[in-house]
């Protein structure tokens, strides 16, 4: 029987960038195709190549054993090739209905509503989830939104789905509950590829596994049979060493936290009497199922939002009192030797328009180190990013002058932490540090997590990811519906942390 | 990496599974990551020439003969007289460039150029009324009254966009009307003439008109000034370092200290003080008192300097000059062929459209791809 998709020979270059290089993929009806890589790999562009975004330069796409060409998504889907993206592409302010109607019309508008809300039912129905037709977007969450893009390649026809990076943006409980329905999917005849770089969706969901490195398609393996530590070795080309814990014991306290509540806001859960405090040498993990309250936590913590009630206390080193930050302004925190890493790097953490050099020296600019008032200095501010950036080890780095936003994910953060750690921060918050970010970014951020916390920072490290989180933390605090009901000694068990995120919730 | 989500396709395109694809030419779009400067400015170089070239054809079909044309516009270089006019015409039209620049680049989208340019056409005209200071110091206090009403009449709607967020485009644009309204009340009313009864105020003294240095008045070197200062502070000093980043991004900017408050209001009242001093630069260094419509046209200018020039202080200068060449040679003919002057504004807002639309190649790449 001919492949559902097949790609062979597939070129594609932006510029002087290779970006795939000779790629092949074969994916066969009723299977969960893995397609595994680290960013930058190439696996997005692939998909996009088959999607039909891309032209390829070169190459071949069969689909059902018939050679074909797209000239543009619209073809790709008429083929039965549906895809969904990492950022959804959904009208936030339209309903379920509208949204998939849109993208699909069936005839005149009422009937085509009509017929589109039976296919709607019809599909919901035989997944298994409820999904209210009439919600608008912006009122359903990032899962629920996901199920409304699959739904909508599904009413479109789509026997081959591709689905990039689905797991990213969602929590654990949301990702299994994603990729089992996923497998569902695959196993009433339809092919599926799942773009992802986490190895344990690939043990846990796939049939097979494809890796990718710079663009060439490596090989393709059973996904059960291959072992993680293979899995890695062939993503990474060489292996990670996972970092490990200092024995110095915790110093003196640098961050207290007491009985912080904040206003509800629609979507959000409030903070609700959060305590908790964090010592100098010390990570301090919050652990817990996303969307508990750990973006109000954070906000308060930076000062994006003050809180309704509570305290945020604060002592720097060499000072005998404690310093009350609660109603402080982002600038003074910094100012008081606080620092942040944002979870959204692209809102909160640089200026993609702007050059690498001004990202990083806007984070010392009001202190006078480049130059006066008057006159900024330019020189010293290129010397000190290109020290920086190769301290930090921020990769694909053409010139210090080009735009930020041109940097992968992984080194984006990379400069984000060269920016804030350069300062030798007291108290780091460090929300999602490696949300989205491959096996060697994520080493290296937490790495530098850990070096900051052996110089003597105090580290808060909110994270969706337990394993980060238990892997790195002295300490672990469990946040469940706006308060810490849990806390944990590092070396901590994971079935009692999981428990506790859970029991409460 | 670049994005491509659009293609022009043949007129027929093989569906379903075709083995043999025709060997069509396809253009094919993609998107642009970055581009260099100077390919910019030549493409923006070129949608100007091609904006003008539209604009000449309208200005021909509506009965200009073609020779002259070209030889009024050459006239407002070549020409003594002309060129004169150009230089003083430029004053307030730098002026009014700089001042939207500046406004624009702490994303406050200052509409109201123009009832700035009335404050300080009326906080000058006042100090000339009421003989305040010595006749020494006469123009340099109605230059600074000017200012100080300018950052006072735009500090209005910035205070209401700090503390409400209250939109600063409506809110700069309507408060023209009443400014305007208020000059027109003092104009038939208070400040009327008393020697010839027409709307407009009694000629200031000969030591309230901007001086005469060389070719020009003070005006042109007073306006060159001040698009250096704020060229330097937006491009040099940290100030204008902030800017950027409140720009860019401003949630981010927050985050990594930037004083946005601060910042912002202090580029907007930059912003209010020199459409003000143009104000006071028309009406002590050409029309020599307060009149009713010496600011009209210039709010509309001034938006158009800072767009073109991408709100950087020193190419606004120059394209003032160049709109200020366009402003003389409507001017003409008005005079000559009595085409309107609202002539002058349709081409500046074809010129508009083709730079805005020249945006476009700016952003994307045009590739030919043969199909099979």
């Amino acid at each position: 029987m001919a492949a559902a998709l097949e790609l062979s020979g597939i070129r594609k270059s932006f510029g002087d960038f290779l970006a795939l290089d000779n790629a092949e993929l074969r994916v066969e009806y009723g299977e969960v195709h893995a397609l595994l890589g680290e960013n930058g790999a190439g696996k997005s562009s692939l998909m996009n190549v088959a999607a039909g975004l891309y032209s390829p330069d070169s190459g071949l796409i069969s689909i059902a054993g018939a050679a074909c060409r797209f000239s543009g998504p619209r073809e790709a889907m008429q083929h039965g090739i549906g895809m969904i993206h990492q950022s959804f592409k959904l009208v936030k302010r339209f309903s379920v209905t509208e949204n998939i109607h849109l993208a699909n019309p069936r005839g005149p508008y009422h009937s085509g509503r009509k017929a589109i809300l039976r296919e709607i039912s019809d599909k919901t129905r035989a997944l298994g989830f409820g999904l209210d037709p009439y919600r608008r977007i912006d009122s359903l969450s990032i899962a629920e939104q996901q199920r409304v893009e699959i739904i909508k390649v599904l009413v479109a026809g789509a026997h081959i789905l591709i689905l990039d990076e689905p797991t990213a943006v969602l929590t654990e409980g949301e990702s299994q509950r994603l990729l089992s329905m996923v497998r569902e999917i695959a196993e009433r005849g339809a092919a599926v590829v799942l773009v992802t770089h986490k190895l344990r969706d690939v043990k846990t969901f796939a049939h097979r596994v494809t890796v990718m490195r710079s663009g060439k398609t490596i090989t393709t393996l059973d996904a059960q049979k291959a072992t993680a530590e293979v899995l890695t070795m062939l993503t990474v080309g060489s292996t990670i060493i996972a970092p490990s814990r200092s024995a110095k014991p915790a110093g003196e306290l640098r961050l207290a936290v007491s009985g912080l509540a904040s206003r509800t806001i629609e979507g959000h859960t409030p903070l609700v009497n959060a305590t908790f405090s964090v010592r100098s040498g010390e990570i301090y993990g919050i652990a817990g199922v996303g969307g508990n309250g750990q973006t109000e936590l954070a906000a308060a913590l930076v000062g994006g939002r003050l809180p309704n009630a509570g305290a945020i206390e604060i002592k720097q080193p060499g000072k005998e009192e404690m310093m009350d930050v609660t109603h402080a302004t982002p600038r003074q925190r910094r100012d008081h030797g606080m620092a942040a890493v944002p979870a959204d790097r692209q809102a909160f953490g640089l200026a993609s328009s702007l050059s690498i050099v001004d990202n990083f020296a806007i984070g010392f600019m009001h202190q006078g180190r480049f130059g006066s008032p008057a006159r900024i200095d330019r020189t010293s501010m290129g010397l000190a990013t290109k020290e920086a950036v190769a301290d930090f080890d921020v990769q694909g780095v053409r010139s210090l002058w080009q735009r930020a936003g041109l940097l992968s994910g992984g080194n984006a953060q990379k400069l984000i932490l060269a920016r804030e750690f350069s300062r030798a921060p007291s108290i780091i918050v460090a929300h999602s540090p490696t949300r989205g970010l491959d096996v060697r970014a994520c080493a290296a951020v937490q790495e530098r997590l850990l070096a900051a916390r052996d110089r003597g920072a105090a580290v808060v490290l909110i994270s969706e990811d337990l394993d980060e989180v238990l892997s790195i933390s002295d300490r672990i605090g469990v946040m469940t519906r706006g308060r810490i009901v849990a806390e944990f000694d590092a070396p901590a068990d994971r079935l009692a942390v999981g428990r506790a995120m859970v029991d409460h919730a | 990496m670049p994005d491509r989500y659009a293609v022009l396709p043949p007129l027929w395109a093989p569906r379903f599974f075709s083995v043999v694809a025709p060997a069509l030419p396809h253009l094919i779009l993609e998107v642009r990551s970055d581009m260099p400067a100077w390919k910019q400015a030549v493409i923006i170089s070129c949608s100007i020439v091609i904006g003008l070239f539209v604009s000449a054809v309208i200005l021909i079909g509506s009965g200009v003969p073609t020779a002259d044309l070209i030889g009024e516009f050459a006239a407002s270089v070549f020409d003594v007289r002309g060129f004169h006019a150009v230089l003083v015409q430029a004053a307030p039209l730098i002026l009014v460039g700089v001042a939207a620049s500046i406004g624009f680049r702490a994303r406050f989208w200052n509409l109201g150029l123009e009832g700035q340019m009335v404050w300080g056409g009326i906080a000058a005209t006042a100090v000339s009324i009421h003989e305040i200071g010595p006749e020494q110091l006469r123009l340099p206090f109605m230059a600074l009254a000017a200012m100080l009403a300018g950052m006072g009449w735009v500090a209005i709607p910035t205070l209401f966009k700090l503390k409400f967020s209250v939109n600063e485009i409506i809110a700069t644009l309507l408060l023209n009307y009443v400014a305007t309204y208020f000059l027109y009340d003092l104009l038939y009313g208070s400040w009327k003439d008393p020697s010839d009864a027409y709307p407009h105020s009694a000629q200031y003294a000969a030591a309230e008109r901007l001086p005469d240095i060389g070719f020009v008045n003070v005006g042109l070197p007073l306006a060159l000034f001040f698009a250096l200062i704020v060229w330097w502070l937006a491009e040099l000093s940290r100030f204008g370092f902030y800017l950027k980043f409140i720009y860019a991004n401003p949630a981010m900017a927050r985050f990594v200290g930037v004083p946005i408050r601060s910042a912002v209001l202090a580029a907007v009242l930059i912003s209010g003080a020199l459409a003000a001093l143009a104000g006071f630069v028309i009406s002590s260094g050409s029309t020599g008192r307060l009149t009713q419509g010496f600011f009209e046209g210039y709010g509309f200018s001034g938006v158009l300097i800072a767009f073109l020039a991408r709100n950087n202080a020193a190419a606004a200068a120059i394209v003032a000059i160049l709109v200020a060449m366009l402003f003389v040679t409507g001017q003409s003919f008005q005079i000559f062929y009595q085409i309107p002057f609202s002539m002058v504004q349709m081409i500046q807002a074809i010129i508009v459209m083709c730079v805005a639309a020249s945006e476009f190649f700016v952003r994307h790449r045009i590739r030919i791809q043969r199909r099979g």
